[in-house]
């Protein structure tokens, strides 16, 4: 694949004559699997960071696989309880730390740049560790499979004692690889904070900037502020575990419900950090397709804003189990209901994007309208488990499973594959098989609500999540549900062909405007998009006229006239 | 501001691929020696070495780079900004254990002697447990080490926190030498900040020796020695990496480095002695002393 | 009492928040700057010293366990 990319680079970079006299890194990428190494090129990592998440993502799916086969049917059918509890564990830590918040990394070092007329990552050496880590920490998870006792079986939200006082030795190593996972986390968004403060094409003013970008900027700050929590949480636990201290254990005065505090301050943020940029994401299809601006440009920013300071205050509405004041109930079921109204907004304008406008249904703008329907379901049973009262019979039921899977499969993950047929013919400068890809998305919605919804039923009647047998009356919805979810994981083969396909074989894609009513700056750089882009900043003008919402028409006006 | 096209993207490196095997071996080493494999500690010590090595490297790098004249006003930004967060970032890290030390001397210790709807609780588990704070008698004490008192905080706690504030005059003082091109100054207000940081450190282990070996406080003394020695712990590895940098700096404005404009360097290391200064002032009140 | 120590650390911080803001406003050499963090030293003096007085004044006590 990197001979081809590079081939056509070069070809651009001859035809365009891009090549500077610096004495920085501005020729074409280095020869040979260095340059992935080495490199400090948002672009190059952008790759980098994609490909980790998607294989990271089947590595994931996998272990879904292996959960809903053993689910089946009642009764122990094919793997121990402590493999399975292994299984429903590093699934969940290993989708959202190794697939989804790298894959929205990813988009962001290679959208970002190009958004804002940037020529890179505002520190690309540091740019480049933040992905580097990735692996390292990601194969230290992995293998605490295979240590004695088996890998961490005390779910992805790892509560005190089960991960202290009863878990197995590999969870040192988990508790490790959290801290390097954090580290690169930090890091990365530090990088996306200062370019997007920094490094902006001059006169693009923050109201310019892409929804995309806004919603990243914010989610750079959670994740600022978020991920140093769970480090701490994380460290606690090693203390506890290894050095005598009693943070999460009462008989030295400690608490576990502690843990569940410090884990859900982070835990909470968390979730958004996987949702914001989906919201960007889609913020920027919809008025592609829908060939209108976005609806309530200014209104999706503070509603992003309002949703991500919220998230700091709301953790406790996941524990209202442990035995919370009555006032504290109170005040987070409220809290967390506020949360609904930015969101409602959000959902609100991006029908009213669609509302009235000229709208074509290719793959991307397929799985964005499936976005806005799915993600507002989840949504919806957010809702339901936020209220306190009714949260008794919910919790950790398979109700909170089809929650969050609904917000964050058909949320954030159908966002990530929207962005990624969007923009693919951009990056590679061909396009994929819009047939084949048609199929995909239908047999892959189809196949995603046969697996989650019946699992809404299967909570409200009271199946415990994270066990590997049932009692008899759940049996028909978790046959239904596994076959849905059998489905669903094999729409990715097709879907890993599709993307190969396009890279090897698509049709080559000429026009720099991609989609003939998209917006934004990453649409006036040659497709595919060189090697390095805007070393000369973008001109005032073309920034307004690419700016994705109306609220400069004056300004507009006297730009182009000059 | 200089151009644009002047921002300074950096050449490949192998810095971080060097960074992440070190980390990578030290956290996957130290893990390992927790089960007493020896191997482990070889691979933490290797790891560290990769990784002081890594941090020369890289900053080596950027200081020759620096000072080569590469960096532009706007990279420049671009390093204060990281920085800023970074802090940030380790402003979050202590608040996790600040936010645990308060919900534990807020809630979880009354509430284990019985306090609001808990009653029960303290009378069937462990009726006898008096909840005060300093927590010297934890509920269970035959499973932790029980003190015989804590460290007073007009002792030597009070002149660490008069060394430390000192230390940040000292820093300042030099801050304003460097803006008003005062080379001696920088210097000496530099030597006096790292005298007092490590005067601060010396003090801080003597009083570590005290707590473990009079007066049986240890990080196995039940919440309270957890949180005493997690923060104070953190807190003292902080002020030994701002003197590590300060040492660094050091060295720098001898050799002439930084002048009144441009001394990126010397901003970051004196913003991170601010940030352990206040820390400390947190530390002090609410761990030592309320 | 509580209160003035905590409007005493209010100040700190603030003073460091605008510390902070020069420096990204001013950029590199900013007078601005090592004002505000020469206020932030000063309140934390301040504050230290006021904590000495107020506990030999008894207007304080600390937590003893004896």
């Amino acid at each position: 694949m990197s001979t081809t990319t590079t081939d056509l680079e070069n070809e651009i970079a001859g035809l365009t004559g891009t090549h500077g006299g610096h004495d920085d890194a501005h020729h074409g990428p280095q020869k040979g699997l260095l340059r992935w190494v080495k490199t400090t090129n948002h672009k190059d990592i952008g790759t980098l960071y994609l490909w980790f998440a998607f294989i990271m993502l089947l590595v994931g799916g996998a272990m879904a696989m292996v959960i809903r086969a053993e689910l089946f049917q009642p009764g122990l059918q094919l793997v121990e309880p402590q493999f399975f509890n292994q299984m429903t564990t590093l699934h969940g830590l290993i989708m959202v730390f190794g697939a989804i918040m790298p894959a929205f990394v990813g988009l962001a070092n290679w959208q970002i740049p190009l958004m804002i007329g940037a020529k890179d990552m505002a520190l690309p050496r540091m740019n480049n560790w933040s992905f580097w880590i990735l692996p390292f920490a990601g194969a230290m998870l992995l293998s605490t499979m295979f240590m004695k006792g088996g890998g961490p079986a005390f779910g992805w939200t790892f509560y005190a004692p089960l991960s202290t006082t009863f878990a197995p030795e590999s969870t040192d190593f988990f508790i490790f690889a959290i801290h390097m996972l954090g580290f690169s986390s930090i890091m990365g968004a530090i990088n996306v904070i200062a370019t997007i403060m920094n490094m902006r094409a001059p006169g693009m003013k923050l109201m310019d900037m892409p929804l995309f970008v806004w919603t990243w900027l914010i989610t750079a700050f959670l994740l600022i502020a978020a991920m140093p929590v769970l480090a701490g949480a994380v460290t606690m636990m090693l203390t506890d575990r290894n050095f005598g201290t009693s943070f999460f254990d009462a008989a030295g005065g400690g608490d576990p419900v502690l843990f569940q505090h410090i884990f859900w301050f982070f835990g909470h943020p968390e979730v958004y950090i996987m949702i914001l940029p989906a919201f960007g994401v889609i913020s920027q299809i919809i008025p592609t397709f829908a060939r209108k601006p976005l609806f309530g440009y200014s209104s999706m920013v503070y509603a992003t804003a309002s949703i991500a300071l919220l998230s700091f205050a709301v953790w406790a509405h996941h524990m209202f189990l442990t035995g919370m004041p009555v006032a504290g109930q109170m005040y987070f079921m409220y809290a967390t209901i506020m949360i609904s109204v930015p969101t409602g907004v959000k959902v609100f304008n991006w029908v009213t994007t669609m509302w009235r406008g000229s709208i074509s249904f290719e793959t991307p703008m397929l799985w964005a309208v499936a976005f806005v329907i799915l993600f507002t379901i989840g949504g919806f049973s957010g809702l339901m488990l936020g209220i306190a009262p009714a949260d008794i019979q919910y919790h950790d039921t398979y109700f909170v499973v089809a929650h969050f899977h609904y917000v964050l499969v058909t949320g954030a993950l159908f966002s990530i594959i929207a962005a990624v047929f969007y923009w693919l013919p951009k990056w590679c400068g061909r396009m994929y098989n819009e047939k084949l890809s048609k199929i995909h998305f239908w047999w892959a919605v189809i196949s995603v609500n046969v697996l989650f919804f019946p699992q809404h039923f299967l909570g409200l009647a009271g199946m415990p999540r994270r066990i590997p047998d049932y009692s008899l009356q759940f049996a028909d919805f978790n046959m239904i549900s596994s076959i849905g979810g059998f489905a669903f994981g094999a729409s990715f083969l097709l879907l890993t062909y599709i993307i190969v396909d396009c890279i090897r074989n698509g049709e080559p894609v000429k026009e720099a405007r991609v989609w003939e009513s998209a917006k934004g700056l990453e649409w006036t750089v040659p497709t595919p998009a060189p090697y390095h882009t805007f070393d000369e900043p973008p001109e005032k003008a073309l920034i307004l006229s690419e700016s994705s919402h109306i609220h400069h028409v004056s300004e507009l006006a006297g730009a182009t006239a000059k | 501001m200089q151009s644009r096209q002047d921002y300074y993207v950096p050449e490949g490196s192998y810095w971080p691929i060097l960074g992440s095997v070190g980390m990578a071996s030290l956290l996957g080493g130290f893990a390992s020696s927790l089960h007493g494999h020896t191997a482990g500690i070889t691979a933490m010590i290797l790891g560290f070495g990769i990784i002081l090595f890594m941090v020369f490297g890289w900053i080596g790098q950027v200081v020759h780079e620096s000072e080569a004249g590469k960096y532009n006003l706007q990279v420049d930004r671009s390093f204060r900004m990281g920085m800023g967060w970074f802090i940030f970032s380790e402003v979050m890290f202590f608040g996790a254990f600040f936010g645990a030390l308060f919900y534990v001397r807020q809630f979880a210790v009354p509430w284990l002697g019985g306090a609001g709807n808990n009653q029960f609780t303290g009378e069937v588990l462990w009726p006898q447990f008096k909840a005060v704070w300093p927590l010297l008698n934890m509920p269970l004490p035959d499973n932790y080490t029980v003190p015989k008192g804590i460290i007073d905080a007009w002792k030597v706690p009070a002149i660490n926190t008069m060394v430390l504030l000192t230390s940040g005059a000292t820093i300042t003082w030099a801050h304003w030498a460097l803006v008003n091109n005062k080379r001696n100054q920088l210097i000496g207000g530099l030597i006096a900040t790292i005298v007092l940081g490590i005067i601060f450190l010396g003090l801080q282990v003597l009083e570590y020796g005290e707590a473990y070996n009079h007066l049986d406080l240890k990080l196995t003394s039940g919440i309270y020695g957890s949180t005493f020695f997690m923060l104070t712990g953190f807190h003292g590895l902080h002020v030994t990496l701002g003197t590590i940098m300060l040492i660094v700096i050091l060295m720098r404005a001898i050799r002439g480095h930084f002048n009144k404009d441009r001394h990126f360097g010397f901003e970051a290391v004196a913003w991170y002695w601010h940030f352990v200064d206040v820390v400390w002032l947190g530390l002090f009140i609410t761990v030592y002393w309320l | 009492m509580k209160y003035i120590i905590l409007l005493f650390f209010i100040f700190i911080i603030y003073s460091l928040g605008s510390a902070l803001y020069y420096m990204m406003k001013d950029g590199e050499g900013s007078k601005r700057m090592v004002k505000a963090l020469t206020m932030r030293v000063g309140f934390s003096i301040a504050l230290f010293l006021f904590v000495i007085f107020a506990f030999w004044m008894g207007w304080l006590t600390p937590t003893g366990v004896k």
